[in-house]
């Protein structure tokens, strides 16, 4: 199993063991986060606070559920940046959080893969 | 035990429903708050529910304001899903009404765990309902036949007489005495008496409506209370009580007993508005009628002179009732 951006051994705790639902989980983030992540970047480049801190924080829920601690922290900042109604720091924590996630698509294309052989 | 999963993020939601199928719940899952506080408002709707804190239409402590409006319907044993951790929200949380919390990402075992602590909670509830039930029948029905007791059974006869009065109809009042119970007592001893007496108020049950009433007014004496019974009927309905009474013997532990009752019958409307206790009183001499008449029989009840309202009024009723 590659070295992810999530915490695989936390991952298989939380599912008890259970591959099928890890993989059931692993199809909703690949479908999910994709759609979210991009309502996340409009409500940035259009200043919206309230959908910025709607979306980052249903991200920071797929995230930690994920154990992929460090993405889920940085969507954390959104969320508690953009309910604090300030909205000047969102260019510069999205990209932050662009950056921690950027890696974590492919890594789960991998896992997927590993865990349908 | 069914369960309601609240949570607008599929993962949530997934992740919480196949974790919870594994251990045997039933579970419910929906989106948004405003379908989770729908389905446990419902009288027959699950009694145990995960909240997520944030959703849409409806967040997870309006979800349980909602519930906890409902005043007469089971408790609701309601667990928030929460990242937010302080203390405030904390304490807003369990202010709306939840029972506990548990921040997420969760732990399975944390979780199931605590769902066991609502499950004892939701338990002893039912515990408690089930002995105040017991009381509630205790209080209102004779322990040995389980009819309405002695107090029950004239309330119900006071509302009926009001009732048929001011709706024009007829109330038939039926006061039935066991025959010679003080012999079968004596004969067969009294374990013998008691499963006359419960076989009679089986009997009696089973041939009125069941919308009547029978309540058992003293030791073998019976108060049977016919509502909206026509009154060119009520006669054959008495005979028809006499006769299912003495049709067989009642089988009991000290051989079979034949039983029989002498019946005195009172129709409302031939007696206009009275008191109740005037009316049971002339009942009562009816039943002392068929009893000089040679028993299992029935003897109604007429008053003298024509039939007109005294003086007495529901308003009156009410005042005596009080």
């Amino acid at each position: 199993m590659a070295k992810a951006g999530f915490d695989f051994e936390e991952l298989l705790a939380r599912v008890e063991n259970d591959r099928e639902l890890l993989r059931d989980l692993l199809l909703v983030f690949k479908e999910e986060f994709p759609l979210h992540h991009e309502a996340l970047r409009e409500a940035v480049t259009r200043g919206d606070a309230k959908r910025v801190a709607e979306e980052a924080h249903s991200l920071k829920g797929m995230l930690s559920n994920l154990s992929a601690h460090e993405s889920a922290k940085a969507a954390a900042r959104l969320e508690l940046l953009a309910r604090s109604g300030e909205s000047s720091d969102f260019g510069q924590l999205f990209a932050e959080f662009d950056r921690v996630t950027s890696g974590l698509l492919p890594e789960l294309e991998f896992c997927l893969v590993e865990e349908s052989r | 035990m069914r369960i309601l999963i609240a949570d607008d993020e599929a993962m949530s939601r997934r992740l919480l429903q196949k974790t919870l199928e594994r251990v045997g719940y039933d579970v419910i899952a929906v989106e948004d708050g405003r379908r989770a506080a729908d389905e446990l408002c419902k009288p027959e709707g699950p009694k145990l529910a995960l909240l997520d804190w944030v959703m849409p239409e409806l967040d997870g402590p309006g979800v349980c304001r909602e519930v906890r409006k409902r005043k007469e319907q089971s408790y609701v044993y309601m667990l928030l899903l929460t990242a937010k951790e302080s203390k405030e929200d904390v304490v807003a949380g369990l202010e709306s009404g939840a029972d506990d919390y548990l921040t997420k990402p969760f732990d399975p075992e944390e979780l199931k765990a605590r769902l066991r602590t609502g499950i004892r909670i939701l338990d002893l509830e039912d515990r408690l309902i089930e002995a105040r039930e017991n009381m509630r029948f205790q209080a209102t029905h004779d322990a040995l036949t389980s009819l309405w007791n002695r107090g029950v059974i004239l309330e119900l006869l006071e509302r009926e007489l009001t009732r048929s009065h001011r709706e024009g109809k007829s109330t038939a009042l039926l006061l039935a005495d066991l025959d010679h119970f003080k012999q079968v007592n004596d004969t067969y001893g009294h374990l013998a008496g008691d499963e006359v007496l419960k076989e009679t108020a089986r009997r009696l049950l089973s041939s009125v409506r069941s919308y009547d009433f029978v309540g058992r007014y003293g030791g073998e004496e019976f108060l049977v209370v016919l509502n909206n019974c026509d009154p060119a009927f009520s006669l054959t309905r008495a005979e028809e009580i006499r006769k299912a009474i003495a049709r067989q013997p009642v089988p009991t532990s000290g051989g079979a007993i034949p039983a029989t009752m002498s019946i005195g019958l009172l129709i409302s409307q031939e007696w206009g508005y009275r008191p109740m206790e005037e009316l049971l009183h002339e009942a009562d001499s009816a039943l002392y009628a068929a009893k000089g008449a040679g028993r299992n029989c029935v003897k109604v009840a007429r008053p003298k002179g024509p039939v007109k309202d005294c003086n007495f009024t529901e308003a009156d009723a009410i005042r005596l009732r009080r």
